[in-house]
């Protein structure tokens, strides 16, 4: 319990810390913030307005407050260019980021866990040094460059096999679900393939080191199999770290979803952010960064909680976050 | 045979290893050649010959402003070079900065860097890149501070175990009474003792940080506009897909071989650096 708090209170102070430092980097922009949203040829009426609707008039200490005050209130402020609320577009945006993240996840936990338990059951050296291979070189991939031969290999139109919609996503949304699931099949696996290869390392060195455990030894001693020890014994013990590891997995491969966004032309947040940044469009580009950077925070949290209440051992030793390496 | 000849004897010895240092001299020969020459100069613009296909003159082809992209990719490796080198030495900075605090004797000090680590560690590389691109503009400073800030959080939180192992043992602390300083316990006995973890990490952020670089360029926020890099020619490549779909393969090809080059040396660094793992280095001393 105490761990928690203490966690809970740096996931506080972190969040502050991080809304102060997104808040300065976008105000130490040389020139006028008023005159970059209001464009080249504005009047300068037109720029004094702006900066009073703004609050840019204000200490700056006042405009982070308020700001802040905003975003507890779930207001996200007004984007700059569309003049729509940026809380709005977040949540409709959301419709295809998060399927997508999802779908990719559960792509690269399907590629990842059993291949990792493969290349610890791999008896032959031969063998073992392919599963290594394929782990390396399935992880060494550029997301854009696995998102371009997907789109040869299987894509309407450029691909060899024509399966699946190269670019875009359906305008109805949601409401044909096969087809908005087509469209996002080729991004997933995009991504889904490279954090499954890091996936498939970490399974294979966590569940290496547990399958030296006393506990397999003696569950083979009680008359389970190698591969039976290993499943159930070593990859149970293994899970702990290997729920960080996910968790930081994710965290990683959002960069690769952001790519794929921009390369399959789906309207997802990280497009949005990429276009936001792009425009210069500030009111939009600050909210949103302190959601995802909100967002990530509070990822690392659960799971650091998670990891903590599925191991008992770590509560005695003191040690906040388990080792994870490939 | 002096330590580092045996080191990379047997790193030779091995079938990654030689694959490793093959791909890795390719890249340096290249890098330092397309300082003196490179097919075409790079603003070399052939404007009757844009988006064209492989031939005799431009063997991979030319993009939309007619410029040579063989040339642009050889160029493309010595920013990556540096790019690599230059995350690689943040990384290890911060990284073993944080290990210090980490393995500190005072309490307060090393569970806070412990939990700052902890909560900080889930921000991802773009995320730092993007709020460092609003007010600097994209380059390749922001790829390698955005790179070397998040590698340098992982490495610490990988190097802590054997770090904290290293600074409990007998031998630190009898450094310690026999007057050694803590700097120099830190350099001279800790950081040797997470030198076999130390190399992986730094040959993996190595190569992380060419496919970040790749994908942070083709979303704006990477290398500038005009500078050569292989995640320009990898967005270059994007446009041709209709035109030449093979001319997608080459940048894409070379950043996967190095990736895969920069782990496997560091696989085959890890087992000649570890005494226990490489007997020759037990026989010389």
């Amino acid at each position: 319990m105490r761990f928690v708090v203490k966690r809970l209170v740096l996931f506080v102070a972190a969040l502050i810390g991080l809304s102060a430092l997104v808040f300065v980097m976008l105000r130490v922009l040389p020139g006028d913030v008023a005159a970059v949203i209001a464009g080249t040829n504005a009047t300068p009426e037109r720029i004094a307005s702006l900066r009073d609707d703004l609050g840019l008039n204000k200490p700056l200490v006042a405009q982070y407050g308020d700001w802040m005050l905003g975003l507890l209130h779930g207001n996200l402020g007004v984007s700059a260019v569309g003049g729509r609320s940026v809380a709005g577009q977040v949540v409709t945006r959301m419709s295809v980021t998060f399927p997508l993240i999802v779908l990719s996840l559960l792509i690269a936990l399907a590629i990842g866990l059993p291949l990792g338990c493969a290349a610890v059951l791999a008896r032959s050296h031969r063998l073992r040094g392919l599963y290594h291979g394929i782990a390396i070189v399935a992880g060494a991939i550029p997301a854009l460059w696995g998102g371009l031969l997907l789109i040869l290999l299987f894509s309407r139109g450029s691909g060899l096999l024509g399966l699946l919609p190269a670019q875009g996503f359906p305008d109805d949304g949601w409401s044909s679900p096969l087809r908005a699931l087509a469209s996002l099949t080729l991004p997933a696996l995009t991504t889904g393939i490279t954090a499954g290869a890091s996936i498939m390392r970490y399974t294979r060195a966590a569940v290496r080191d547990m399958a030296s455990s006393q506990a397999v030894d003696m569950a083979m001693a009680c008359g389970m199999t190698r591969t039976q020890a290993v499943l159930r014994v070593a990859l149970r013990l293994a899970t702990p770290q290997l729920v960080s590891v996910i968790g930081l997995t994710f965290a990683q491969m959002i960069t690769g979803v952001m790519v794929v966004e921009n390369l399959f032309a789906l309207p997802g947040l990280g497009a949005m952010l990429v276009t936001d940044v792009g425009n210069r469009d500030l009111i939009a580009v600050q909210s949103e960064l302190f959601l995802l950077a909100a967002f990530f925070l509070l990822l690392g949290l659960v799971v650091d909680v998670a990891h903590r209440a599925l191991d008992p051992r770590l509560k005695t030793a003191g040690i906040t976050s388990g080792k994870a390496t490939a | 045979m002096s330590a580092s000849k045996i080191v990379i004897s047997s790193i030779w010895s091995k079938v990654g290893g030689k694959y490793a240092l093959v791909v890795i001299g390719l890249w340096l020969l290249t890098a330092a050649a397309s300082l003196v020459w490179t097919p075409y100069p790079l603003l070399d613009t052939d404007g009757f010959n844009v988006w064209a296909s492989p031939s005799a003159a431009h063997p991979l082809g030319t993009d939309g402003t007619g410029a040579d992209v063989l040339s642009w990719l050889m160029a493309g490796s010595r920013t990556n070079l540096l790019i690599a080198v230059l995350t690689v030495i943040v990384a290890a900075v911060i990284g073993l900065a944080l290990v210090a605090a980490m393995v500190s004797r005072s309490g307060a000090l090393a569970s806070t860097s412990v939990v700052v680590v902890d909560a900080l560690i889930s921000i991802p590389t773009v995320l730092i890149a993007l709020i460092l691109t609003v007010p600097f503009g994209a380059s390749a400073a922001v790829v390698v501070a955005s790179c070397g800030c998040a590698y340098g959080l992982n490495l610490a939180r990988i190097l802590r175990p054997s770090a904290m192992l290293a600074a409990r043992s007998a031998y630190v602390e009898s450094a310690l009474w026999s007057g050694a300083s803590t700097v120099r316990v830190f350099f001279s006995h800790i950081v040797p003792n997470t030198l076999p973890v130390l190399c992986v990490q730094l040959s993996m952020s190595a190569g992380t940080s060419m496919l970040a670089e790749a994908g942070l360029t083709y979303l704006g926020v990477g290398v500038g506009a005009g500078v050569p890099s292989w995640g320009h020619s990898l967005s270059t490549s994007v446009k041709f897909i209709s035109i030449y779909p093979m001319a997608v393969l080459w940048p894409g090809l070379i950043v996967t071989m190095v990736v895969v080059a920069l782990n496997l040396f560091g696989d085959a660094l890890r087992d000649a650096l570890d005494p226990l793992t490489n007997p020759a280095l037990r026989e010389d001393s």
